[in-house]
């Protein structure tokens, strides 16, 4: 669709060879987690000013400014079957995480053209903030399929911001449970690119990285920001650790634009992970980034989305969360009629009919205080080996 | 072990040695004599033979103190092909900092405590992607082989596995146990948990969803 007819300040990109991207089988990244998403901002009437805008998928020389060549060569061989597994294996495919599904080069490629197209259309101001929420594939190393991620959408986007608008200064803020290790290894020595990652500790999570001292290097020493949180963290905790982090560090960097990876499976009924949140903690991510954008760098925003395995309970409320801070419309307080009558008989669990989760289901644990002390010893810690170098 | 190696003679001055540990950010300097190992001194003992910083009488003697003053004459070293657990085990019991490497009477090497905290790093695999696993397994032939093909058969790869001692069970009249951490290529560890359990070994982290 054409740019001009874009309602107002906010973009969605979208279509539906996005959602050709999944692993198939019972594999826990289902593209059906966006679809379920998708309609449940429609069915709540957050789309009817917002049409999809499609986009192209990405090129081989935007793909190689963060990945080689031979790996996008490979991954290209193994969409068509026509690579052994004892060669994909050293390049993390064909494995139960990552397995090798038909044409995956060109489903990947798709996603990062989102990203990419969500991109320009806030850098050539058509909007303030676009989001795409098939992206957000932040373990997708320079040669690796790492994680249920193929390509690295916001190392690509970066890295693509950074040729066409040379100075620029990107903060990448990575919500997901997860360690955002594919982006923050990325832009490693970069001290243009700030990348910030709150996730649940590495000391027993995957990837296993994401610690304080982990910072940057050379150049980019400070420019690399990790808050690991207590297994067990809940709202109460991550929401101050958030606020005591996130504000401050962008504020010192002052960035020009803002992408935001947005997964959601920090919440209590993730299966992968411990952090315990509720919808609470979505909802305010979502909004106080929407504030720190319009604060600090005219609005430039570019939402993602990323990890999420409850994908019936969990995801579609969080992402519509989302989606409501960036188009400045309200979530209401009822989940859709029409959306629940659609997927309630094809849940294996039942969806919640209300938007927001209810905080007496979810209790304060009895460590809740003992974690809430040593999460704030490590965003002091963080704090105080970051911010001498950012400023 | 590190193969390049800061070295002094015993006729050097405290001054020279203090200079070279600062220059270089290392604590331990053999001390060799044609050749040959006949010492050992670390910063502390230059420090701790000279006055302190800001007293009149340091600089002086700084210079006259001498090397062959203040180092240890008895050297504990360590062989190349010595196994990094035994460097680990002497460097523990005789409460020393570093061992000097030689290979018959050549020095090669020095192998220090950043070293052994480097191979801990690289034994249990941190460095690389991956999620950290604790399985309590009975203490008894089979039981490490019987979880690692657990692994196997749900196609995971095991980066590290590192066990430890035994713990008396939970339950009484069962076998004692040992924990292994597993260090796993995954970032999905459900369905590998719930075999894990059905095959009798007890899964200590991650908790069931």
């Amino acid at each position: 669709m054409a740019a001009q007819t874009l309602s107002s300040r906010a973009a969605i990109v979208h279509d539906l060879a996005l959602e050709d991207y999944g692993f198939g089988g019972d594999h826990p990244f289902n593209p059906l987690r966006v679809r379920l998403a998708l309609e449940l901002c429609d069915a709540s009437g957050l789309l009817k000013h917002y049409p999809f805008v499609s986009s192209e998928p990405a090129t081989e020389e935007d793909l190689t400014t963060v990945h080689s060549l031979t790996y996008v060569r490979m991954v290209q061989k193994a969409g068509r079957d026509a690579a052994a597994l004892s060669d994909l294996l050293p390049y993390g495919l064909g494995t139960p995480d990552n397995p090798v599904f038909p044409d995956m080069h060109e489903a990947c490629s798709r996603v990062v053209g989102g990203v990419l197209a969500a991109c320009r259309l806030v850098m050539t101001g058509q909007v303030d903030h676009a989001m795409c929420i098939s992206g957000g594939l932040h373990h997708a190393l320079r040669s690796k399929v790492s994680g249920f991620c193929v390509y690295n959408d916001a190392g690509v986007a970066i890295a693509r911001l950074k040729e066409d608008h040379p100075g620029i200064r990107v903060a990448y803020v990575d919500t997901d449970a997860h360690h955002g290790d594919g982006v923050q290894w990325m832009f490693y020595d970069d001290p243009e690119v700030l990348t910030v990652s709150m996730h649940e500790s590495g000391r027993y999570l995957f990837p296993g990285t994401g610690e304080i001292r982990e910072t940057g290097q050379g150049g980019g020493t400070g420019f690399s920001v990790n808050v690991p949180l207590e297994p067990y963290t809940e709202d109460e905790s991550w929401i101050s650790c958030f606020e005591a982090v996130v504000p401050e560090v962008l504020r010192a960097f002052g960035p020009d634009l803002i992408l935001s990876q947005n997964g959601c499976d920090g919440h209590a009924l993730d299966p992968l992970t411990h952090l315990s949140a509720t919808t609470r903690l979505y909802e305010h991510v979502s909004r106080r980034m929407h504030d720190l954008v319009h604060e600090l760098c005219g609005g430039r925003w570019v939402a993602t989305g990323g990890g999420g395995y409850d994908i019936w309970r969990v995801v579609p409320r969080a992402w519509t969360a989302l989606w409501a801070a960036v188009s400045h419309q309200e979530m209401p307080e009822i989940a859709s009629e029409d959306w629940l009558s659609k997927w309630s008989a094809k849940s294996p669990v039942t969806p919640s009919p209300l938007m927001r989760d209810d905080p007496e289901d979810y209790p304060q644990k009895p460590r809740a205080a003992r974690i809430a002390s040593r999460n704030e010893i490590t965003v002091q810690e963080v704090l105080d080996k970051v911010l001498p170098k950012i400023r | 072990m590190a193969r390049e190696i800061a070295t002094l003679s015993p006729d050097e001055t405290a001054a020279t040695a203090l200079a070279l540990c600062r220059e270089r950010r290392i604590r331990h300097l053999p001390v060799l004599k044609g050749g040959r190992l006949v010492g050992i001194v670390s910063d502390r003992d230059l420090r701790s033979s000279t006055p302190a910083l800001g007293d009149s009488e340091r600089a002086a003697a700084l210079q006259k103190v001498l090397v062959e003053d203040v180092m240890a004459r008895e050297v504990v070293t360590a062989d190349p092909e010595d196994p990094i657990e035994q460097a680990a085990n002497t460097m523990r019991e005789r409460k020393i900092g570093c061992l000097p490497v030689l290979e018959g009477d050549e020095l090669v090497g020095i192998i220090t405590a950043s070293d052994v905290m480097e191979a801990l790093v690289c034994l249990v695999g941190a460095h690389e992607p991956g999620s950290r696993m604790k399985v309590a397994l009975p203490d008894r032939p089979g039981s490490l082989a019987g979880a690692a093909g657990v692994f196997g058969m749900c196609g995971i790869n095991i980066v590290s596995a590192a066990m430890g001692a035994t713990r008396e069970p939970k339950e009484e009249g069962a076998p004692r146990e040992r924990i292994v951490v597993f260090r796993v290529d995954t970032i999905d560890t459900t369905e590998v948990v719930g075999y894990l359990e059905e095959a009798g070994y007890s899964v200590l982290w991650p908790p069931k969803p």
